[in-house]
């Protein structure tokens, strides 16, 4: 069976006008206009399959939101090829647009003034679904999501975790074959979180669509993800399972300790170098990275050598890990 | 996009406005009371400074009934369009839904735009009654069901002549930042020469010969003319000719736009 999604050299070149302000930039604009340049997305290629959800991780500006609006077909690319569904996303067809959702956590697209209520039954109009089948879908959708009197109430006074549970709703009122998530769950609260990918995960237990999906988030990352897309300035620098990553790029946590008291060349040491990777140290503060098997060893081991106020032991950051990805790409592959 | 949802669209946008009641009536009444005065008050001084009882082939009552004509049939010309900008759209990025789901951009524009019709016709009915009850029954003796028929004709091409021109206007928010002030210039152009700033009878006849093959006039004065019942039979009929000829015109201007500007659009605001 071929994959769902189909990304072959795509590539996204944004040219800017800069305008200087005031009213002489504007009169200058109309005869020179200055260029700016951004290659947003240089030619990615990957593939996502039935029931498969690929998250696609970077940092802020590395392409991930510029991939998805080309896959949703919002906006042209400058070079390459995608197929979705054996459609040109970009086309429009309302075959592939019948197919397809798009959920953006940073942007609504329900009607604001309208109640959710009112927002589906213009959808289900959008999309012809059958009335037996909408109100089935409906009652399936709220009742997992939680959702009942919230349906009368108009979008823009519903909180950020309503909203995004009536955009999700609205999103798969068709049950589309391909779902676009960028970045869903930001700026919401743990249950609100977790309320989310709980019904990602059952969404595609049902439906097996093939996902895409950004976050910010490691937890979302990690609770829906089994492969994943790491992204840096427009490039995929690594495809492959998560477990791998986490395996081999996150075998470690971070410990930090506050020292009661300047320590003379703490930072000088042999013990720290011992006990794992010193990141940041000053006579005040250590932080290492220390493997994760023998964090409770190191952690006691630095308590009995120093004078500690304060331990803490975490999980390393997604942007950590990938950092680190990124590092071992440019020098030895990972 | 299927007549089930058109009709959809527009009855969710009915509902929507009807439930603003304070804004509905209030707001409304009172901007159309002021309008009222200022051409009342207005007109009285210019007749009184001019001497004549006919100004432009009106008289104080007929100028009235003009104005009082102008302002409702442009108000159902218009519809409310803060509700179906469609540079807001463009600028705030929900121009995206359009893209996403299979439904047609203009389509379900026009029909949230005719939405809002439903309960402008409504107050359009209240205040021409109380105006009519102002202005003094006399007056009104011209307007007949015929000439009430043609003009719920007129007004629906009007109607969506107007979208259509400014439609074009509305997509040059696509390149531009702002295109609130070649709004304003589109709306003051449409009212000098549509007839609703001045009956246009009292322009130069050179100027009202031109006015007749241009679109403006279709907006305003024509309809207006068509109500009191000065318009003919064969002249109804080359009006309306010309307002569906401008209205093609505009369309395929509309179709350009959109074209080049979906190229430019990048969803901001993601
Ligand atoms: N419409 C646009 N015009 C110009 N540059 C853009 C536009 N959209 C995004 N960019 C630039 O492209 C890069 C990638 O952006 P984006 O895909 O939104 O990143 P991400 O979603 O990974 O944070 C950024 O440097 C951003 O500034
Ligand atoms: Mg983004």
């Amino acid at each position: 069976m071929p994959p769902i999604v189909h990304v072959r050299g795509l590539s996204k070149r944004f040219t800017v006008h800069k305008k200087a302000p005031g009213l002489r930039g504007s009169v200058r604009a109309l005869f020179v206009r200055d260029k700016l340049v951004k290659d947003a997305v240089r030619g990615v290629s990957f593939e996502v399959g039935e029931g498969e959800i690929v998250g696609l991780v970077g940092a802020n500006g590395a392409g991930k939101t510029t991939i998805v609006k080309m896959l949703a077909g919002i906006i042209h690319p400058t070079s390459g090829q995608a197929r979705v569904l054996g459609h040109d996303p970009w086309k429009r067809h309302n075959d592939f647009r019948r197919q397809i959702a798009l959920i953006m956590g940073q942007k609504a697209q329900l009607w604001w003034d309208l109640p959710a209520a009112d927002c589906f039954l213009v959808l289900k109009e959008i999309y012809r679904i059958p009335a037996d089948r909408y109100r089935r879908t409906l009652d399936y959708l709220a009742d997992v999501l939680n959702i009942g009197d919230e349906l009368n109430v108009q979008i823009r006074r519903l909180s950020l975790g309503e909203r995004m549970k009536m955009e999700l709703i609205a999103a798969l009122l068709h049950t589309p074959k391909v779902v676009y998530l960028d970045e869903p769950t930001i700026g919401l609260d743990l249950s609100a979180q977790r309320a989310i990918r709980g019904f990602i995960l059952e969404y595609r237990e049902r439906h097996a669509p093939a996902m895409l999906l950004t976050s910010h988030y490691m937890e979302d990352i990690e609770r829906l993800c089994e492969r994943i897309l790491i992204m840096r300035e427009g490039e995929i620098v690594y495809d492959g399972r998560l477990d791998q990553v986490v395996r081999k790029h996150a075998g470690y946590k971070v410990l930090t300790i506050h020292l009661q008291e300047q320590v003379q060349g703490v930072c000088e040491t042999p013990e720290l170098a011992a006990v794992g990777e010193v990141q940041e140290c000053n006579e005040e503060l250590i932080r290492l990275h220390v493997p994760r098997r023998e964090a409770a060893t190191a952690a006691a081991h630095l308590l009995a050598s120093y004078p500690v106020a304060d331990l803490t032991l975490e999980e390393p950051e997604i942007g950590d890990i990938i950092e680190r990805i990124m590092a071992a790409q440019k020098g030895a592959p990972a | 996009m299927s007549p089930r949802l058109f009709l959809h669209v527009l009855s969710v946008e009915t509902r929507k406005l009807m439930s603003y009641r304070v804004e509905f009536w209030l707001n409304t009444a009172v901007g159309f009371l002021a309008q009222f005065g200022a051409i009342y008050f207005l007109w009285k001084a210019m007749f009184a400074e001019s001497e004549h009882s006919i100004i432009g082939g009106y008289s104080f009552d007929e100028m009235l009934l003009y104005y009082v004509s102008a302002i409702l049939l442009t108000k159902l010309v218009r519809g409310r369009e803060r509700e179906s900008a469609l540079s807001q759209e463009i600028y705030e990025g929900s121009y995206t839904r359009y893209i996403i789901y299979p439904t047609s951009f203009f389509r379900y524009k026009y029909a949230q735009h005719l939405g809002a019709l439903a309960p402008a016709s409504v107050q359009v009915m209240v205040f021409g009654a109380a105006a009519a009850v102002a202005i003094g029954p006399r007056t009104l003796e011209t307007i007949s069901m015929t000439s009430v028929a043609m003009t719920m004709v007129i007004v629906a091409i009007a109607n969506l002549l107007h979208f259509v021109m400014k439609a074009p206007v509305e997509g040059v928010a696509f390149w531009a930042d702002n295109v609130w002030s070649l709004d304003v210039m589109l709306r003051f152009i449409i009212g000098i020469l549509g007839g609703a700033m001045l009956p246009l009878d009292l322009y130069p006849t050179w100027a009202q010969e031109l006015l007749v093959w241009l679109p403006f006039q279709y907006i305003t004065y024509f309809p207006v003319r068509v109500l009191v019942g000065e318009v003919g039979g064969i002249d109804f009929a080359i009006g309306v000719a010309i307002a569906l000829f401008w209205t093609a015109v505009f369309a395929g201007v509309v179709r350009i736009v959109w074209k080049r500007g979906d190229l430019q659009y990048t969803g901001v605001g993601i």
